[in-house]
């Protein structure tokens, strides 16, 4: 500990604490531009100058760190007059241009010369321009660097915290430029981080250009509706448009941060094709027809000839109120919240993760000595949480795995990196098990155990080497700590979830801390879980009566035995994994009633639609993948005729029983608090004040233990792929695309005009041998389907491994896939052969 | 494109640094060197490539010495004569304008039959024999009007 004077006041930090951390610790306030917690300090920009006692020169504090008895002056005359001379020198160039900056209003470099600036200007000579017009840098980002203030934070967040590195730093002194390789277009990850921490003008949205004034927007507070990371964002709007949406620099786990999807991709809101009024056989209807519609339907049916799928994009007390809904007004078990795995592969997966044990912090697992992430391309699924797992493991002494079929940008962060075959991780598992099991035993035992015939076939089954796995194994063995990060990969092929609870175990046997944190792909999927829209448990994972999840409801709708189906928020045919068969089992249920904010192939099929409302224009609560319960807020009017989900379920309920409710949001959430002690006291409250200290853990929103127990996973068929194969025959999996995820950002102009026709994924190897470049058109031929697709080679994949991404409608990657076959083979040959 | 002997001499570097992205000032030197004293966007992009390393990291240690003359193709002899304060001092000043007189072009450009390119720079650490230049690798001292001409006189 060190005791320091900082402008006379006494004050004790931890050894090493920067002047400038310790200053704003005491209250005093310090300027900076070029200071920013997580990035590496570069004392470059001047402004944080302060006067040390006993020093003759002026010291930067936001690289210098305290030492005992330091005497620290912040606010005298000499500091003041350095301040006024640093901007004096960064407005020697600047250009001055804020009546059409996009920056003018929310600029720090115009809020510190209001402040702490000259009030006039000497400079007299001629300013040095870098070009005379803004330039395009990419489709999101418009640049003009007359406006830099060479604080490189710009360069930094691409380096250190996106982990893409296409910024540079060219030239020096002032005539330094952030720009890309030669000011050539971008093609990068397209976040905007760059964007988000340029303290001026100099890197802009392009899609936000001239379009608005800071002081016109009004913003709300809310979380991301794309994938489970649950950033918190502020959306903003004028005119009832969404204009964008922004992070704030510590406020939410994510920080000053957010990816491509959440920053650019929320205005899907504003689409020209949202459903304004209730239709009934796709004929416009007034709400109170297209309820009478509903009770009809509904009415004099039987609980299990009944079903409900309900989004986990919803927020909890819609999802809580559905199955609300379902299992006691119309007395049906059959629920679901995914049409993309089923229920039982969702149960052992909670199951494996110790989901029902309460939320586990990502910051928690970035704790341990060792972190494996398997299961998951966290690249391109959970950007921020990738984001957040780089920050931290470039930061300090750990392991980090990744076993993955696909290469990912995060391979750059790890000690070891592991290629498997696809739907292979129970195989990967099961080996490391083994050979973890192998190290208790001397070395002659230890060296059969490895040679033994089942670890043989694990390997041959993994398409791994035993090298790797034994580093593996050694690196887990010789952790403290060990945190696992368990992708969907889990839920798609279930059988790798004993192969994670048997590791799990294992390694606590060892006496070692082991932590499971899932990674997810819908912003409410753990909600939805959890607030018991699941076949087999109501909320708070309590048992309930079994029910049918969407594979067996379409099932009995394929025999006729469905007689009402409620889907909210779903598009089981663009999902589910058979296409057809979902098709034309929906167009056998009697009665569909379908709800949603655009008209999805499963809604094209429904007699009654009914219009819901967007994550903008409603409140609520969703539960992040860590078990962050976070609330979204209200910023849009409803468009047309829509209601919000919650008055739409909950008026459904009442056609059937007057007193069903609760009546709000507010009334469902005490409910929630009341039936589900995971919830009971979860703090909803926001901390809107920038923290100083960056502490972006709000440990006091993680859900709690849940007091029900989960019935042991049963057995799930293996679906692993050989490797064995013909020459243009590869292995097709599925998943996120980095700008792409679910069906909403396939309405966000943005993110179309970022990629818009499908990829597919092969590796450079792969391409090489076959003969194919980068972006040449394709065609992906299935026993079942075939599309084109524009090819993408990425390097150091395993080989024989094609990806399609989920969200794209020109390749519907669910028609390749059949009912009870595994992972399909496709062969990929050029378009025009 | 770098020649075969350029990336030769390249990997023949790499072995004097303790990893491949040390050597790029050397690596960007010989490249320079290699298409006569300017670099191109694809010299960049080679030692990039060569080196594992981002085109814009090696954009940025190119743009950041002024020895590198980025997309700025220089005459067979690069005249740098130092302006700084010791030469400054010693009739620097005087030394440029009569480089300019004599070689009959202004500061930065290259004469047209592509034999000089003039420039000024920064110390050359040479302060000792101010004023003084550069021309290509080698350093000329305790410049006076008639040396300036002899040394002319020698490269035309």
């Amino acid at each position: 500990m060190a005791t320091i004077k900082i402008n006379g006041k006494e004050i004790t930090v931890e050894d090493n604490t920067l002047i400038l951390d310790a200053a704003r610790k005491a209250g005093y306030e310090i300027p900076t531009f070029c200071y920013q917690a997580d990035l590496m300090g570069i004392g470059s920009c001047r402004m944080c100058l302060v006067e040390i006692e006993g020093q003759r020169k002026l010291q930067p504090s936001c690289i210098t760190p305290v030492l005992h008895g330091m005497s620290i002056n912040t606010d005298s005359s000499t500091v003041a007059s350095a301040r006024a001379g640093v901007l004096e020198f960064l407005l020697a160039n600047h250009a001055l241009d804020c009546p059409v900056c996009d920056k003018g209003g929310e600029c720090e470099l115009q809020d510190m010369v209001h402040k702490y600036g000259p009030r006039t200007g000497r400079h007299a000579e001629p300013k040095f321009k870098f070009h005379e017009k803004d330039y395009v840098l990419s489709q999101v980002i418009i640049k003009n660097s007359n406006r830099c203030v060479q604080c490189m934070k710009c360069v930094r967040v691409c380096r250190e915290v996106v982990g893409r590195n296409v910024l540079g730093a060219l030239g020096r002194g002032d005539h330094q430029e952030p720009t890309s390789f030669n000011r050539t277009f971008l093609d990068c990850d397209m976040d905007g981080n760059c964007i988000e921490v340029c303290p001026v003008g100099c890197f802009m949205r392009l899609p936000y250009r001239y379009k608005s004034r800071p002081w016109d927007l009004k913003g709300a507070d809310t979380i991301c509706p794309y994938c489970a990371t649950g950033c918190r964002m502020v959306i903003e709007e004028r005119d009832g448009q969404l204009l964008r949406a922004r992070a704030q620099l510590g406020v939410g786990l994510n920080s000053e941060t957010l990816c491509a999807r959440g920053r650019f991709g929320c205005d899907f809101v504003n689409s020209a094709e949202r459903i304004t009024k209730p239709l009934i056989r796709h004929q416009a209807a007034t709400w109170a027809e297209a309820l009478a519609s509903v009770k009809d339907g509904f009415s004099g049916k039987e609980g299990k000839h009944i079903g409900g799928v309900a989004a986990a994009t919803l927020t909890n007390e819609e999802l809580y109120l559905f199955q609300k809904l379902m299992r006691t007004v119309f007395g049906s078990p059959n629920i679901d919240s995914s049409s993309r795995w089923n229920s039982d592969a969702a149960s052992a997966f909670i199951h494996a993760a110790s989901m029902n044990e309460g939320g586990v912090s990502i910051f928690d697992c970035m704790e341990a000595d060792t972190v494996l992430i398997i299961g998951s391309h966290i690249s391109d699924e959970n950007p921020v949480s990738e984001y957040i797992v780089r920050r931290i493991s470039s930061n300090r002494r750990m392991n980090l795995i990744i076993a993955s079929p696909r290469a990912m940008k995060l391979d750059s962060s790890a000690n070891v990196k592991l290629r498997h075959l696809p739907a292979a991780e129970k195989a990967v598992l099961d080996a490391i098990t083994l050979v973890i099991n192998a190290g208790k035993l001397s070395e002659a035992e230890k060296l059969k155990a490895i040679k033994d015939s089942k670890m043989v076939d694990l390997l041959t089954a993994a398409g791994v080497g035993v090298d790797e796995i034994t580093d593996i194994a050694k690196r887990l063995s010789a952790s403290q700590s060990v945190a696992i990060v368990a992708g969907t990969e889990f839920l798609r092929f279930p059988d790798g979830t004993s192969g994670l609870a048997l590791l799990k175990d294992v390694l606590k046997n060892l006496g070692k801390k082991v932590t499971v944190m899932p990674t997810l792909d819908r912003c409410n999927q753990r909600g939805a879980w959890e607030m018991g829209v699941h076949p087999s448990f109501g909320p708070g994972y309590a048992t309930a009566e079994k029910g049918m999840d969407t594979e067996a409801l379409l099932e009995a709708a394929m025999r006729g035995e469905i007689d009402a189906l409620y889907v909210v928020g779903e598009d089981i045919i663009s999902d589910y994994p058979d296409r057809e068969f979902a098709r034309t089992a929906l167009s056998k249920v009697r009665f569909l009633v379908v709800q949603d904010i655009f008209m999805s192939e499963t809604a094209k099929l429904a007699h009654v639609i009914l219009p819901g409302a967007s994550f903008s224009e409603k409140e609520g609560m969703f539960t992040n993948q860590e078990g962050r319960a976070q609330s979204i807020r209200k910023l849009l009017a409803l468009p047309g005729k829509a209601k919000r989900d919650l008055d739409i379920i909950r008026a459904v309920g009442e056609l059937f029983d007057g007193s069903f409710g609760p009546k709000n949001a507010v009334l469902v959430l005490d409910e929630i608090r009341q039936v589900n002690p995971m919830y009971s006291d979860v703090s909803l409250l926001f901390n809107n004040k920038k923290n100083s200290d960056n502490r972006l853990d709000n440990r006091a929103a993680l859900v709690k233990c849940a007091a029900g127990v989960l019935p042991a996973a049963g057995e799930f068929a293996s679906k692993a792929v050989s490797s064995r194969m013909e020459e243009h025959s590869f292995a097709l999996v599925t998943g996120s695309h980095l700008f792409h995820l679910g069906r909403f950002s396939r309405k966000s102009e943005t993110l179309l005009g970022l990629i818009k026709g499908a990829t597919v994924e092969i590796c450079e190897d792969d391409a090489a041998r076959l003969g194919f470049v980068s972006g040449e058109k394709v065609k992906v031929k299935g026993k079942n389907h075939e599309v084109l697709a524009t090819l993408k080679t990425s390097t150091g994949s395993k080989s024989r491994v094609a990806f399609i991404p989920e969200s794209f409608e020109d390749a519907e990657v669910n028609r390749f896939f059949r009912r009870g076959e595994g992972v399909p083979r496709v062969s990929i040959t050029r378009a025009n052969q | 494109m770098l020649s075969d002997k350029a990336k030769k001499e390249i990997e023949a570097a790499l072995k004097k640094y303790p990893n491949k992205r040390s050597a790029v000032m050397d690596a960007l030197r010989i490249a320079q060197h290699d298409r006569g004293g300017h670099l191109e966007r694809s010299d960049m992009e080679d030692v990039a490539a060569m080196l594992e390393m981002n085109p814009v990291e090696v954009n940025a240690a190119a743009a950041f010495y002024t020895m590198y003359n980025i997309r700025k193709p220089v005459g067979k002899y690069h005249v740098q004569v130092c302006r700084n304060i010791s030469c400054s001092l010693l009739g620097a000043e005087h030394i440029i304008k009569y480089m300019e007189k004599s070689l009959n072009i202004k500061t930065g450009e290259t004469t047209p039959d592509n034999r000089f390119t003039l420039s000024t720079v920064e110390c050359l650490g040479s302060c000792g024999t101010a004023p003084m230049m550069q021309i290509n690798d080698d350093y000329f001292e305790n410049l006076t009007e008639q040396k300036v001409d002899e040394i002319i006189k020698k490269l035309v």
